[in-house]
């Protein structure tokens, strides 16, 4: 070689020592690539594929009762899956399966069919259950444990709390409402798994987060008292074979709801075998015509404008009146003659109330109801909530007001009136019904505090305590509706309703089927406790005062009587031991009410016993000539006007020989 | 011919020895980890490949005191031998995987194609030392050049081993080009080259084409051809900065990665060593190269620097192609990584190939 070819052979080695660096460096590049610049990306593809995650339902949050008793809780329930890659003799081990969960054999075979390596036999299963798959672990059949909603108190505020599903979804009722509340984090149980899916059990696993972000609610409902509404609800559906029914129990000075229970009410624990008809929360989503329990409202209207008082009389037209193409007459066929204000609450004139009615005009009437919260939803929180029916003034005919006026034509909800009638018992101060009282987390924490909400002043201080004073009479004076629904110790203001039921099949109303009510709240000068009782379409007794009353005074009496129990009871109790309702409406017979109250009922006579003289009050002359002629009875009249005074008493056998004197005046 | 000179051991090529010691302790550590399993124990394979290092090593120990001119001198009966053996394994070779690469001898099975890698390099460095750098060939000559490389290429790609047979084809153009011919002839290869290109894709298995393919694009079907390559880049991204560590390679763990022990050796290496040991390697293996352009460089005869640059590019392209296709910028070709994938063959081969450039360093002051 000589020099020249010696200095390009060594160019060519040098030239060749370059390119084997260049690429080698290139794979460095290439490496510096994946690893560093793709590494996240490729880590997530690595754990992608190595770990094996299920998505388990999360725990969710307790929800308790004003008492700390847990309505809703979440225990650990076994569910049974299966690895159908494990699974050596398939017909065999479908046939353990089914067996010992009480399934079909084809169902299962489905299952240990599936493609993958995961598959839900069955979940939440009970531990007998549970014990009898634990055996066939070998066969790739497992248990895993989940957490589960499970409802304790079973029925128990079903309506309130709603259900969950299989995923621990709240569906409804609060469950619902809160359910991001309610739900923790999904829960995760991940293993390592190789290229074939074979799990690697040494492998770490994911640690089960501790859940802090999972709240509690606290609510307003008492268990105690919910679970005596409830039996006696049911009660009285059963005994009046009733289609269903509500009851409300709510504090009126606070809006808070102490019990709201519906029968039918279901098992949330079995909520899928539950019809749709049970599930309803009848209380916020049926609207029905009040009827009669609608009168307070109208009298307070009337007695909040001032256009009428207690005792001014109105002529009752002998129980058939005139409205416009219509004739509008009484409950059970009565007539009546001249009635104040308060006999037409206390014996639940129709005609009274329409008069008394008429002299507030439409367009006041109408505001009134407005005010009290009828035609739109009262904001409790429970989902579901219907807003009722109330149409505009301008569209009534002169018969639908009057038929308003006793709660015919208007559609509200249970809670409606139970909210309206608590703003009357809080001295006229409507207060937003709730059944949640705090959110708090898993320490107790209180995170969200939901306190009384005023929503607006329905009537005066004053109109308010002038309706109770009526809607006692109902209850404790003599041959009021409400009789049923005494209370020994404590005075009770009420109002009986019988609804007819809009037949929507014949387009009229029925005179069969009829909503019975019953709404009240004691005691009647302080009032603490507002009960609501509707049962719809019952068969036995058809009249509110005889279907819903007692089941009231039932309610109303446990709960006075458990509750004297506690503190707060105590307070109750020693207001309950007023015996005397001082009203500041001078009446001349409250007293008497209120002696009646606390003595025995005094028997009542027949007026439809044609041997007894009957009582002649508040009729006009015409009337009672016409009556007495029909009896034969002998009579000497004095003054002029309606009847007020009468000897001898109302009740007492007819004698032929013997005169009956009876005064008449203009007022009493 | 045994005579040994005192000069060689004065000469002794400390370097390149500690350089091939290194690589083949990273080797077997590597293997340990790579066959580690939780659930079925350790493997066998590092054992086995232990013992074939140390017959790697007596064999590169008889290599070098034979003076390679005299091995060379008997390059043509040698390369003639690995002929026979090539041709047998078509006949009575163990068929796995579907093609039929082995031949099985009691325990062991042995696999001609690498043997003949190293044969062909001896061939050519006999071929080339019969001549004088820039001479021109006849076309006897160049027949005689074609059949060294043609025959075993036409045997191996028989069998069917398309990923060896290119490598053969690798290696010596590269002893060609280095050794250098005329422009013509190049040109003449090169237009042959681009003419048969497309008429081989015709000739190319199914399975071969699924190959090229995937290469091409990988998520072509991740399932099927492209998830040995999409495994292979999971397991060195994952690897990162630092590596998982030894024995904690979870894509190897957890058996995702494909023929993790041979041909996939290097992603199991850099998951767990991550890019600091995959920088590491690839700097030993570059040393070993250069080392070996030095060696060829100083050789006094052409055979020496034919042999000696044969060998490094037969290292070279061993390092590159097998790294370049577990990184996934070249397609999988069966090529095994020199010095740390598992297999007896392959290891024997190499360590006899470095006993021969050992041998050319070691002799370099001879003349």
């Amino acid at each position: 070689m000589n020099r020249k070819e010696k200095k390009w052979y060594r160019f060519r080695l040098f030239t060749i020592a370059g390119f084997f660096s260049i690429f080698l460096c290139a794979l460095v590049i290439r490496a510096f690539h994946l690893q560093i610049i793709k590494y996240e990306s490729l880590k997530h593809y690595a754990d992608e594929q190595q770990f094996c995650n299920i998505l388990l339902p999360p725990e969710r949050g307790l929800i308790l009762d004003q008492n700390g008793q847990k309505l809703a809780a979440t225990i650990l329930a076994d569910s049974v899956y299966v690895d159908p890659v494990m699974v050596k003799n398939r017909e065999k081990t479908a046939e353990k399966i089914a067996y010992a969960l009480d399934m079909k054999k084809a169902d299962v075979m489905k299952k240990l069919s599936g493609p993958g390596r995961f598959s839900w036999i069955k979940r939440k299963i009970t531990p007998p259950e549970a014990a009898a798959i634990k055996p066939l672990a070998a066969d790739g059949v497992f248990l895993l444990q989940e957490p589960n909603r499970f409802y304790p108190q079973r029925e128990l505020a079903c309506h309130i709390l709603g259900f969950v599903n299989i995923d621990s979804q709240g569906l409804e009722g609060l469950e619902f409402k809160y359910d991001n509340q309610l739900k923790g984090p999904l829960h995760t149980i991940s293993w390592r798994r190789d290229a074939k899916g074979n799990r690697i059990y040494q492998a770490e696993r994911a640690p089960v987060e501790q859940n802090d972000s999972v709240s509690n609610i606290i609510l307003t409902i008492d268990s105690r008292i919910q679970f005596i509404a409830e039996q006696q609800l049911k009660d009285a559906v059963e005994a009046n074979r009733a289609k269903g029914g509500s009851a409300i129990v709510m504090d009126p000075r606070t809006g808070e709801i102490l019990a709201l229970a519906n029968y039918p009410f279901f098992n949330p624990n079995a909520f899928s075998k539950v019809s749709a008809d049970e599930r309803r929360n009848r209380a916020i989503t049926d609207c029905f015509d009040p009827g009669s329990v609608f009168k307070p409202f109208v009298a307070a209207a009337a007695l909040d404008d001032g256009v009428v008082k207690e005792n001014d009389v109105f002529y009752c037209e002998n129980g058939s009146y005139r409205v416009g193409d219509r004739v509008i007459h009484e409950a059970h066929m009565k007539r009546h003659q001249a009635m104040t204000l308060a006999d037409i609450i206390k014996k639940s004139s129709n005609i009274g109330i329409a008069k008394v009615a008429q002299l507030l005009t439409k367009e006041r009437f109408y505001e009134h109801l407005r005010e009290l919260g009828f035609g739109e939803e009262t904001g409790i929180d429970i989902p579901g909530e219907v807003p009722g029916f109330l149409r505009k003034p301008n569209t009534w005919r002169p018969v639908d007001f009057a038929n308003m006026s006793f709660g015919q034509g208007i559609s509200v909800t249970a809670l409606q009136l139970a909210t309206a009638m608590s703003a009357i018992a809080n001295h006229g101060v409507m207060m937003k019904p709730h059944v949640v009282r705090a959110i708090v987390d898993s320490q107790g924490k209180v995170l969200e505090e939901f306190t009384p909400q005023v929503v607006r002043k329905v009537v005066s201080p004053v109109t308010a305590e002038r309706v109770a004073v009526l809607m006692t009479s109902v209850v404790e004076s003599q041959g009021g509706t409400g009789s049923r629904a005494r209370i020994t110790g404590v005075s009770v203001a009420g109002k009986t309703g019988t609804a007819q039921k809009f037949d929507f099949t014949e387009k009229a109303y029925s005179s069969q089927k009829v909503t019975a009510s019953f709404m009240g709240f004691f005691p009647a000068d302080e009032p603490q406790m507002v009960v609501l009782v509707i049962i719809d379409e019952p068969e036995i007794n058809r009249w509110g005062g005889v279907a819903a009353a007692p089941t009231f005074k039932n309610i109303s009496e446990q709960v006075l009587c458990r509750l004297d129990r506690n503190i707060e009871i105590k307070r109750v109790e020693k207001e309950a031991e007023v015996k005397k309702v001082t009203s500041r409406v001078a009446r001349p017979d409250t007293a008497d009410i209120m002696q009646a109250a606390s003595t025995e009922i005094i028997p009542s006579y027949d007026p439809a016993d044609t041997s007894l003289i009957p009582d002649f009050t508040g009729m006009s002359l015409r009337d009672v000539l016409a009556l007495c002629r029909e009896r034969g009875i002998k009579t000497r009249i004095s003054g002029s006007g309606w009847a007020v005074n009468q000897e001898p008493e109302p009740g007492m056998p007819i004698d032929a020989d013997r005169p009956c004197f009876i005064l008449f005046g203009n007022a009493f | 011919m045994l005579k040994v000179d005192r000069r060689i051991f004065g000469n002794f090529d400390w370097v390149l020895l500690g350089i091939v010691c290194c690589l083949l302790v990273v080797a077997l550590v590597n293997l340990y980890s790579a066959g580690y399993n939780q659930a079925e124990g350790q493997s066998v394979l590092y054992q086995k490949q232990f013992y074939w290092v140390l017959i790697g090593l007596a064999l590169m120990a008889v290599t070098v005191s034979l003076d390679y001119r005299v091995i060379v001198e008997y390059a043509y009966i040698i390369h003639g031998i690995a002929f026979f053996l090539l041709a047998l394994v078509l006949i009575i070779g163990t068929i796995t995987h579907g093609s039929q690469r082995w031949l099985s001898m009691g325990a062991f099975s042995f696999q001609p194609s690498e043997l003949v890698k190293l044969t062909m390099i001896l061939a050519l460095a006999r071929f080339f030392s019969d001549r004088q750098i820039g001479e021109t060939y006849g076309i006897r000559n160049l027949l005689m050049l074609f059949s060294i490389v043609a025959i075993p290429f036409a045997l191996i790609v028989d069998q069917p081993d398309l990923g060896t047979a290119l490598f053969l084809v690798l290696v010596s153009c590269s002893i060609v080009l280095f050794v250098g011919v005329k422009r013509r002839i190049i040109l003449l290869f090169a237009a042959a080259g681009l003419v048969l290109a497309p008429l081989g894709w015709m000739f190319l298995r199914d399975y071969q084409k699924e190959r090229v393919l995937s290469f091409l694009n990988p998520e072509r079907d991740p399932l099927g051809s492209g998830y040995h390559i999409i495994q292979s880049i999971i397991a060195i991204g994952s690897g990162g900065f630092w590596g998982k560590g030894m024995m904690k390679g979870t894509q190897s763990r957890l058996r995702f990665l494909p023929e993790q022990q041979t041909d996939f050796v290097f992603s199991v290496y850099a998951e767990e060593w991550g890019f600091v040991g995959a920088l590491v390697l690839v700097f030993l293996f570059l040393s070993l190269i250069l080392w070996g352009i030095k060696v060829a460089r100083g050789s006094r005869d052409l055979s020496g620097t034919v042999l000696a640059f044969g060998i490094t590019m037969f290292l070279f392209w061993g390092v590159f192609v097998n790294i370049g296709m577990v990184l996934g910028i070249l397609p999988v070709v069966g090529i095994p990584l020199p010095f740390l994938s598992y297999g007896g063959s392959s290891m024997i081969v190499i360590m006899t190939g470095m006993g021969l450039l050992m041998n050319v360093s070691m002799r370099r002051f001879m003349f």
